[in-house]
């Protein structure tokens, strides 16, 4: 076999590890998400499939693959049909630069954060696509809030994720990493602010309470996916569990040093790290109300983006004085 | 400005309460049971379905006499020799029923009286609108006191 193929055969074999990856993580996280609210609410949760309903998600993605695709009346049938993809694709290709270990990644690029915030950003369209395509009043609402509140928000997200590439001199994931084996990036002042901006802005870009406007249930239904039934539903759903995997794992190579930490070997450091800040969410989740679309923008613009310029500047100023 | 900052600290210590008290009962222990496994069990007064020691009852009628609804029908033979009563058939119509509980109030001798049972859907409409009290042994939802029924 030439060098080639070798090549792409081992770069064939990585994206099918990732892709089955993000399948068994969407689903764990969607069985933990589901035990981690009846436990806070004192309930026991899913048991009856399997050990403490573990393959509970299983019996629902195999009701998911049964259940009829229903395509409503009037609905804009490609911008319908395309949606799904445009919020679950890039949800996928994040993962090409994703470092589960210092070498175990699919490919490090050396933009590798840019292109993360990049490909995230595109799921956006895909949120919009589905709630102007269904014809529904509440998917368009949803739609259109969501688009807001993800474009206002990329840009504390953005500003807090700045400092951190200021502190390491590099774009690339392992770099980043790397960066930090002196020590952790949030146990400094103004990267432990920029990690809260960052926690806080993620939370709205992924439409987690208490930043679930597009999605509010009790107010749109669903938001965006109302109209979407059957495995397109699960699309997006799968989508949202991954984009939550992918907001916790940049958090965790970031500001916590990724793969980096004692004896146990690095993937397990990483998945630690990025589960604790999923557990983490999931508590906020089902702690914290909702809040109002006004109050949450102006949140956004009046409250996270001057601080955030703020440790920009700051960031800056003490770069320069360390020389 | 003071007043902002106060605030602010203000709203970052109740986000932190809240945290404090979902993060508490994460640690309780659950409240719910698993239903269909696990049964919760129903208070001494609790009123279900109408059932009969059939050996203790006189056929005094009290019963059928104070029914609201009239959901209980009996039917006695009189002994011409000892001139007691024997229970010929009692019929209890449970569509009837509005769970009073003055039949059990009334008997002279305890022999009627509402069992702790709730699961009583059937497939048979005359297994609901005329349960033959005198043969528990057909019904599920009739006849604690007999074997394998459960308490009343």
């Amino acid at each position: 076999m030439t060098p080639f193929l070798m090549e792409m055969a081992w770069l064939v074999l990585k994206g099918v590890m990732a892709l089955t990856f993000i399948a068994v993580s969407a689903m764990f996280l969607i069985w933990l998400e589901r035990k981690v609210s009846a436990r806070i609410q004192n309930r026991v949760g899913p048991m009856i499939t399997g050990f403490h309903g573990a393959l509970q998600s299983v019996a629902d993605t195999v009701k998911l693959l049964l259940k009829e695709n229903i395509v409503p009346t009037g609905a804009d049938f490609w911008v319908w049909w395309l949606a799904p993809f445009f919020v679950a694709v890039p949800a996928i290709m994040v993962f090409v630069c994703m470092p589960f270990g210092p070498s175990a990644i699919v490919c490090d690029l050396n933009v590798g954060i840019l292109f993360m915030c990049s490909v995230t950003s595109v799921s956006v369209l895909g949120i919009f696509m589905a709630g102007w395509g269904s014809s529904n009043k509440y998917s368009l609402l949803g739609g259109m809030r969501s688009a807001a509140q993800i474009i206002s928000y990329e840009v504390p997200l953005l500003l807090s994720i700045l400092v951190v590439v200021m502190e390491a001199g590099t774009l690339s994931m392992q770099g980043i990493v790397h960066a930090q084996e002196a020590g952790w990036f949030f146990l400094k002042p103004n990267l432990l602010v920029a990690f809260i901006i960052y926690i806080i802005s993620a939370t709205a870009e992924v439409n987690r309470v208490p930043f679930d406007i597009p999605e509010a249930e009790s107010e749109l239904v669903a938001g965006y996916h109302t109209e979407y039934s059957g495995m397109k539903f699960a699309m997006f759903f799968v989508a949202e569990y991954t984009n939550f995997f992918i907001i916790a794992g940049i958090a965790a190579t970031l500001f916590l040093g990724g793969w980096l930490g004692p004896l146990a070997p690095s993937p397990v450091w990483f998945l630690l790290k990025a589960y604790g800040i999923i557990f983490f969410l999931m508590w906020v989740r089902w702690t914290l109300p909702r809040l109002r679309m006004d109050q949450m923008m102006s949140f956004a613009w009046k409250g996270l983006t001057p601080v955030a310029l703020l440790n920009v500047l700051v960031t800056g100023w003490l770069l320069v004085i360390k020389g | 400005m003071f007043k902002l900052f106060v605030d602010i600290w203000q709203g970052i210590v109740s986000i932190f309460k809240g945290f404090v008290v979902t993060g508490r009962s994460m640690f309780r222990k659950p409240v719910t049971i698993q239903y269909p496994l696990q049964k919760a069990a129903m208070t001494q007064r609790f009123r279900g379905m109408a059932d009969l020691r059939v050996e203790k009852c006189i056929s005094c009628l009290q019963c059928v006499r104070i029914c609201p609804t009239a959901a209980l029908d009996l039917t006695s033979v009189t002994n011409p020799e000892t001139k007691k009563k024997a229970l010929e058939s009692f019929c209890f119509n449970a569509e009837l029923c509005c769970f009073c509980g003055l039949c059990q109030d009334v008997c002279p001798t305890k022999a009627i009286f509402l069992n702790a049972l709730y699961e009583v859907a059937y497939y048979k409409r005359s297994d609901v609108t005329a349960i033959d009290l005198m043969a528990p042994d057909k019904y599920a939802h009739v006849g604690v006191l007999a074997a394998g029924k459960g308490k009343p």
